[in-house]
């Protein structure tokens, strides 16, 4: 080319431009590999990642489940003191029990027949609002004149609607 | 003409160094703002068809003065969500106050198989439980700290983390000033209560809200004129966790001592 010719700089400027669509080339090839579909479609973030969360399987089915086959507990427990005492809190989530798909039964619910249950909720401890039903398990049984037995608690108060 | 020669003027008719410099420039940085820019959102706050999360934001309310310390909150989390033994997205903490000196506070496996009596000769004159749960912020330093954008606040106000996509590198761990976060031992990403997202998504409560015997645990919708919790917040006195650290936690309490936090 004429060193002469205005044109004679041009080719830094096509230099440049090569580079620069090389440059933007690489990062679009980099993004189509590394950046997830769903990225951005709510945030800086997965939009697919809330769908997956929303996807999680409910585990505590809630005590109307229950009556589905125990109406009669559920109507004795309803009824009691215990009303608020869901049937989870004792017997464990309901999907490791029953398929509420077809109705069949999984495996037996955990039935704990144990002092340590009830005490969970009722020995007496200073940091329980004093309002709350507490009890000292080994004055009481002394005050009855009952054995400290792992299930002493059963042989005279039914869980499912004590007193 | 010689162009060289000319004292006034360089290269009269050609690019300076500058204007060079100057265009280039700018248009490299225009072509990367076009590469860069986000896509816009497809969906107007809908995700699924049976739930609009543009309707609701989700808060959470702890009446300390009602808690039992029974721990089926912590064992019914454990249950749902599949917690690794010895992490916890929700824990009871106990406070014993003496008239005087330290106040002695524990939390015995976040209190999931209950509380022993205290055997202290402190003369306790004030002694409470207070549940824990992730505050779901709305100024949270979990997920500004994340570096690849894997932990984030979904519309509706719930703070998670994107299992797929954390490296567990563990930031959001030491970022969140509450212990709400773990790193989890199976997947090595980071985890946390999830307000059960699965379930309030779907009409229900979440685990610990549905499970508490004595109704120390509620979730609330903001969005609900109806929901018996925003009348709680409107008129009852309520307090955040570490409300000088500006996180705008969104788990209120009720009853909360000075003792806590």
């Amino acid at each position: 080319m004429d060193p002469e010719s205005p044109l004679i700089h041009t080719k830094h400027v096509f230099r440049a431009a090569i580079l620069l669509l090389a440059v933007i080339g690489s990062l679009l090839l980099g993004r189509s590999l590394f950046v997830p579909d769903t990225w951005g479609e709510f945030g800086w973030y997965r939009g697919a990642a809330v769908a997956e969360h929303r996807a999680r399987p409910v585990r505590h089915l809630g005590d109307e489940s229950c009556a589905m086959c125990h109406d009669a507990e559920f109507a004795e427990h309803a009824a009691g003191v215990h009303a608020a005492v869901r049937c989870e809190l004792c017997h464990g989530p309901l999907v490791l029990h029953a398929n509420l798909e077809d109705g069949e039964k999984i495996a037996d619910m955990p039935v704990r027949r144990s002092r340590e249950l009830c005490e969970l909720c009722h020995r007496k401890l200073d940091a329980r609002p004093a309002s709350f039903p507490q009890i000292d398990v080994r004055e009481h049984l002394t005050e009855q004149g009952a054995d400290l037995t792992p299930d002493a608690c059963f042989d005279c108060h039914d869980p499912h609607s004590p007193y | 003409m010689n162009r060289k020669s000319d004292p006034r003027s360089p290269r009269p008719d050609s690019f300076s160094r500058r204007e060079f410099l100057r265009s280039t420039s700018s248009a490299a940085a225009g072509a990367l703002a076009i590469v860069l820019v986000l896509p816009e959102g497809s969906a107007e706050g809908v995700e699924g068809a049976d739930y609009d999360w543009s309707r609701h934001r989700w808060v959470y309310l702890v009446d300390t003065t009602a808690c039992i310390g029974c721990g089926s909150c912590v064992r019914a989390c454990r249950a749902e969500n599949s917690v690794p033994e010895g992490m916890y997205r929700t824990w009871i903490e106990r406070y014993e106050i003496p008239a005087e000196g330290e106040a002695l506070v524990d939390t015995p496996a976040g209190g999931e198989r209950g509380f022993d009596p205290v055997t202290s000769s402190l003369n306790v004159r004030k002694a409470f439980f207070v549940p824990k749960i992730c505050n779901h912020c709305r100024a949270t330093p979990c997920t500004q700290v994340c570096p690849v954008g894997a932990s984030f606040s979904t519309r509706d106000g719930v703070v998670l983390v994107d299992q797929e996509h954390c490296i567990g590198c563990g930031y959001c761990v030491q970022a969140c000033p509450y212990g709400s976060r773990y790193i989890n031992p199976a997947t090595h990403t980071a985890d946390k209560c999830t307000l059960c997202y699965h379930r309030i998504t779907e009409g229900l409560k979440t685990a610990c809200v549905e499970i508490c015997p004595v109704g120390a645990r509620r979730l609330g919708d903001r969005e609900d004129p109806d929901d018996p919790v925003n009348e709680i917040l409107a008129t009852r006195r309520v307090q955040v966790l570490q409300p000088e650290l500006l996180t705008r936690p969104q788990c209120y309490y009720l009853g909360l001592d000075m003792e806590v936090r």
